[in-house]
């Protein structure tokens, strides 16, 4: 006689497994999501907190070994001339458009409120303090900025910077020093020409738009401006020319291999010089306000 | 130290080194005669990042020597001759030039290293902004009191030294870099190397891009150099005919280190696959 099958005990149920996290559309964790963002703005912060410090470097390594002798006067006049005079069509023109500009936009709105003739007095504040300096700063410092990176970079690619420092020559001496000198002398000398330049395209504006004399706005222009505000004005442009020339240079002695490299250098430069003169345009201000 | 140095080597160019006040032979009062070491890689570790160049690498330097170093592409053969003028420091070990360790000199004691151990780049690596005088005059007006006419008349020496005299290539000392040749540029590349007259010479890849008749030329001159300036010379290359005409010694870069250097009749006797499938040029491995 068969006993019946004893049925097998039905096993006790597994414990139910942790549920995954959900994957996003591209099959990823939300967990990884999060580390990975959290990873890639700790790579930010260091690579950021590395240029600063690469550049403080450079500017205190410039500071120290360029005034010895020989002062490289020659390469300094040739780099004032490299950045400074070449760069005078487009400083006429950024600045000749920008006065005529504020002065309408002022113009316009003083108009509705009758006061057409303070267009001079509004304008002048607006012009010197800020918008010839910073606007130049971020147009002409640039393009001196970015040329310096590409010439560096490119010599940096082609081994010069090292054949410099292999004949026994200091490459910080003879390419830095020069460039960051020239683009400090240059940068407060075209801001005060373009501030003149900014002045006549105002006086031009008010003259044949809004029927106010240009000798008029000539008068309030300069009536409302105080010698603070020239050294508000010559002061930003000192600082955004050093820190053009400091950008311009460190960013083509850190250009990596090959030719691609100089150009991803000179893209990073002008955004590096864009972001650096906004951030050191805000500190001036905040300085300069309370005292002028 | 030994003294025979006066009689061992020549007083080739003895105006410059005058002026520069280096002698072949002697750095601050360290005496070296030919054939003994005046450079010493000790134990030397290099790293770029995650990828390591050299571990525990040793190698010596003879005076009056041309040593060849020989390796595959991405080695790190260039980076040995940056390491001997200090454009690079290693991780660890020292880099002895004369008894002086490279690795701890400051600026200036590296300058005085610069002028008497000059580099031949791969790629010439003339100033483009700067004439040829200017580019072969360049170490002379930065060490000497020398005037423009002076300078000027090195300049035409070292040109001529290295086959491009401006008798008969006319107007190049006042042509600019990019109008010459590749082979051009490499020759005024030496010749502005050897315009302070330096005691040691680096050659970085000399014949990479040259047609063979310039491959020549190059080998011939490093060889004419050697025998008229008294220089020593390190010549980084992985083209053996060049490799073969111009050395004394032939060290090869293999696995982080030099695990093979010999006289060139020896060397060429070395049995081991390694050496035999690169000097072969074979890929059996």
């Amino acid at each position: 006689m068969t006993t019946p099958e004893q049925p097998t005990p039905a096993p006790a149920p597994a414990p139910a497994p942790a549920p995954a996290p959900a994957p996003d559309a591209n099959g990823q964790s939300l967990g990884a999501l999060i580390r990975e963002l959290i990873t890639g703005f700790g790579d930010n912060i260091t690579s950021m907190v590395k240029w600063t410090g690469g550049m403080a470097v450079m500017f205190g390594q410039a500071v120290f070994r360029g005034p010895r002798r020989p002062l490289g006067l020659f390469d300094i006049s040739y780099q004032l001339l490299q950045l400074g005079i070449r760069s005078l069509p487009l400083t006429t023109l950024m600045s000749i458009f920008v006065g005529m500009i504020l002065a309408w936009q002022f113009g316009e709105a003083l108009t509705d409120f009758g006061a057409k003739s303070a267009i001079g007095y509004v304008t002048s504040l607006a012009l010197v303090r800020e918008l010839v300096p910073t606007l130049l700063a971020v147009t002409v410092g640039t393009k001196m900025a970015t040329g310096m990176t590409a010439e560096l970079g490119s010599m940096k690619v082609t081994e010069q910077i090292d054949a410099i420092a292999a004949l026994g020559a200091d490459p910080i001496k003879k390419l830095v020093w020069p460039r960051l000198i020239a683009a400090t002398i240059a940068m407060p000398l075209l801001v005060a020409l373009g501030n003149v330049i900014a002045m006549v395209g105002g006086m031009i504006i008010s003259d044949t738009v809004f029927d106010v004399p240009a000798g008029y706005f000539y008068a309030t222009y300069i009536d409302e401006l105080e010698p603070m505000h020239y050294v508000m004005s010559q002061t930003k442009a000192l600082v955004f020319g050093g820190l053009a020339g400091l950008v311009g240079c460190y960013q083509g002695f850190s250009t990596k291999f090959g030719t691609e490299a100089v150009g991803q250098s000179t893209t990073e430069t002008v955004i590096a010089v864009s972001v650096s003169v906004l951030l050191a345009d805000f500190a001036l201000t905040t300085i300069f306000m309370p005292i002028g | 130290m030994t003294k025979q140095t006066e009689t061992a080597l020549k007083p080739a160019a003895p105006g410059v080194r005058q002026a520069l006040g280096t002698t072949i032979g002697e750095f601050h009062g360290v005496e070296r005669a030919r054939g003994e070491v005046i450079i010493e890689f000790d134990h030397v570790d290099k790293a770029f990042g995650e990828n390591v160049v050299y571990r525990d690498l040793c190698l010596d330097v003879k005076l009056g020597e041309t040593l060849t170093i020989i390796g595959g592409s991405g080695q790190g053969k260039s980076v040995c001759l940056k390491l001997m003028i200090g454009l690079l420091r290693p991780e660890a070990g020292k880099v002895f030039y004369y008894g002086a360790d490279v690795t701890e000199m400051n600026a200036k004691q590296l300058r005085e290293v610069r002028m008497r151990v000059s580099m031949v780049f791969q790629g010439g690596a003339l100033f483009d902004s700067m004439s040829i005088e200017r580019n072969v005059g360049y170490a002379l007006r930065e060490h000497t009191d020398m005037g423009d006419e002076e300078i000027r008349e090195r300049a035409r020496e070292s040109l001529t030294l290295v086959g491009l005299s401006p008798d008969t290539h006319h107007g190049i000392m006042e042509q600019m870099p990019a109008s010459l040749s590749g082979g051009m540029r490499k020759r005024v590349a030496l010749a502005r190397s050897i315009a302070l007259r330096p005691e040691v010479i680096l050659y970085d890849e000399p014949t990479t891009g040259l047609d063979p008749s310039n491959c020549n030329r190059i080998a011939r001159m490093i060889r004419k150099l050697q025998h008229e300036l008294g220089v020593t010379s390190i010549v980084v290359t992985h083209d053996m005919t060049t490799a073969w005409y111009v050395a004394d010694r032939v060290a090869m870069l293999y696995d982080q280190r030099f695990p093979y250097v010999a006289e060139v009749d020896e060397f060429r006797k070395i049995e081991d696959p390694v050496v035999r499938d690169f000097i072969e040029g074979r890929t059996t491995r």
